[in-house]
């Protein structure tokens, strides 16, 4: 059973063999076009009993089918001495005189690439593929043998950050993003490929981050260079105050941006797309449907977004309090006892549609003058890490203060009400929930939370973040301890983090 | 060739003509993934191989052992919908 197939296939390989393969593949395996689909159908039947279920093979050497499961494919290779038959259900090359299915690399590229090919004809795209290494990255498999066995209970990634002095608004992201996933993953496997001249990229201090992170090393890490690169790159940061912690979460994703657009930005010719990492992970599409109430035309925008901040009741503006209970918080799971305010509350607060008045007239394409409209945000493209922002400081002209209101969030998150294909079907009246579940997945998990004590002039910042699962700890600064979900659950909350439970290839 | 083969060898037909049947199969796997049949069934193939010995071992040793187990580890919710799917995909092609 090795990779270069049995001594049989090499006596198969005649002139002209990997034409004939493709067509195999493509008109009786993998077939992609309307065309071959019809021929498929007609003709794949055992050409001795007319079976069309039983493991059909197709005979390499001629023009033959029959089954497996009833040995009439083996009968004629028997009789006709043609050795080698393929499947028809998944491709495998069956070699007669070696009772086994054998794997020949040349004959498994062909395979491969009419897959991809009927794949892309069904407009299905990628698949997943499982990982197999490139030359370069065996050898440094070979180089590196030292190994690191992840069970449930290591701790390796949690480390403390020291406060190099109010410098909790920065430590409490750092664990919010070491924690992520997929950023954990596109760091530790050195993606990151620097074209800055200088020493200030903040993309190769990330990186050194991760290694520190996942050095194995328990004692708390001193994050000196971060916050250096932070005061030279975002200047509104600087000092020794302490800062919003949401505002350092913006200002470094946008650097990282930057920083990580540097690379590719002599490939990438257009700006509104790029594909560093930070916007595969964080970028959304913010719908935005202004709808005229004259002519009921509607303008439509959409707008990337990296999180979504959320009104909370007791501010100043207006919070409308939406019915208890409703077909979305159950749901969610939220406890909604007491007239508590859930995180859905306040997502559908966010995607309702809103009058904009007689003093905010919009002019409308459609009726060639100014109107009232309403307007309604609605998700687009949900990222694949969704930030909720619950903006608790009240900056308003009259009064700086802190909400402390109890909002409950829940761990698992489906955000399907709030998207914007949700709303059209809505408006045309179909009714949501048929069987096409898999074509559009919107759960997504909890796994860190930003948490504010204190009041607005002096306060301090923690994070909760989730490991293997279900395991919860409390970053304080260099004092890392074990937290329970209740715990978790019942915090106040000032920035959420949720992760696509089902990821999709583009 | 009774009716009911008959029968289903013209759905078959169908199902491939339409490109349903590859969507069905899309459906089927990711279902199967996500209820963790395939991670149980992935248990039982390294069970067999262990047994048999990985030198000696064939496909054919893994067919017979393992797709009886998996037929039977299929959830029933996973039976259901897959079956109201081709009604549904049946219904919209009467002309069988």
């Amino acid at each position: 059973m090795s990779p270069a197939g049995c001594p049989h296939v090499g006596g198969w390989k005649a002139d002209g063999w990997r034409q004939n393969l493709r067509l195999i593949y493509r008109c009786f395996v993998w077939s992609g076009s309307a065309e071959t689909r019809t021929r498929k159908a007609k003709s794949c039947v055992c050409h001795a009993c007319g079976a069309h279920l039983s493991r059909l093979h197709s005979c390499l050497s001629c023009v033959f089918f029959a089954c497996f499961a009833k040995k009439h494919i083996h009968e004629h290779a028997r009789s006709k001495r043609h050795h080698l038959a393929v499947d028809l259900l998944y491709g495998g090359i069956y070699c007669f005189l070696c009772q086994d299915y054998v794997y020949d690399k040349e004959m498994e590229q062909i395979a491969k690439e009419e897959q991809k090919k009927a794949w892309k004809m069904q407009g299905v795209g990628e698949k997943f593929s499982s990982w197999e290494p490139s030359k370069r990255e065996v050898e440094l498999l070979r180089h590196n043998p030292k190994r690191r066995r992840i069970t449930t209970n290591c701790t390796i990634g949690l480390r403390g950050l020291i406060n190099l002095g109010n410098t909790c608004f920065m430590n409490c992201i750092v664990q919010a993003l070491t924690h992520t996933p997929l950023l954990r993953d596109f760091f530790l496997s050195d993606r990151h490929k620097c074209e800055m001249a200088s020493s200030s990229c903040l993309v190769c201090e990330m990186s050194q981050l991760f290694q520190e992170f996942y050095s194995g090393r328990r004692s708390p890490h001193v994050p000196f260079r971060l916050l250096h690169l932070v005061w030279t790159h975002a200047r509104h940061l600087a000092g020794y105050e302490q800062q919003d912690a949401h505002e350092f979460l913006i200002a470094a994703l946008d650097v990282l941006h930057r920083h990580c657009r540097d690379d590719d930005g002599k490939r990438t010719s257009n700006p509104n797309h790029c594909t560093c990492i930070i916007d595969q992970i964080f970028t959304g599409g913010l719908q935005s449907d202004v709808t005229c109430q004259v002519c009921h035309g509607v303008s439509t925008t959409i707008d990337p977004f990296w999180d979504i901040s959320l009104d909370l009741p007791g501010s100043s503006t207006p919070f409308w309090p939406l019915s208890p209970g409703g077909e979305v918080s159950v749901l969610n799971g939220e406890g909604h006892g007491g007239g508590a305010t859930t995180l859905t509350d306040c997502l559908r607060r966010f995607t309702r549609p809103e009058h904009l008045g007689s003093s905010a007239k919009i002019k409308c394409s459609g009726c060639h003058s100014y109107q009232e409209s309403t307007k309604q945000l609605t998700m687009k493209k949900l990222p694949v890490v969704a930030c909720f922002h619950l903006k608790r400081f009240e900056h308003s002209a009259k009064l700086r203060r802190k909400i402390s209101t109890y909002v409950s969030f829940p761990l698992e998150l489906d955000m399907t009400p709030f998207m914007a294909s949700s709303k059209e079907k809505r408006m045309n009246g179909q009714h949501q929930q048929s069987a096409d579940a898999f074509c559009s997945d919107n759960r997504y998990s909890l796994f860190a939370v930003v948490n504010h004590q204190g009041t607005l002039e002096s306060g301090h910042y923690t994070t909760f973040i989730r490991q293997h699962k279900d395991q919860w700890f409390k970053c304080d600064d260099a004092v890392i301890t074990k937290a329970s979900l209740k715990e978790v659950l019942d915090s106040e909350g000032y920035l959420l983090f949720y992760h696509k439970q089902l990821l999709e290839y583009e | 060739m009774s009716k009911d083969y008959q029968m289903k060898a013209a759905i078959n037909q169908k199902l491939i003509e339409m490109g349903e049947r590859e969507r069905l199969k899309e459906l089927l796997r990711a279902k199967l993934v996500e209820s963790g049949w395939k991670d149980q069934l992935k248990a039982h193939c390294k069970d067999v191989i262990r047994e048999k010995g990985l030198e000696h071992v064939t496909v054919e040793d893994l067919v017979t052992e393992v797709t009886p187990k998996g037929r039977a580890l299929v959830p029933d919710s996973v039976k259901k919908e897959l079956l109201q799917r081709i009604r549904a995909f049946l219904a919209q092609h009467a002309a069988l």
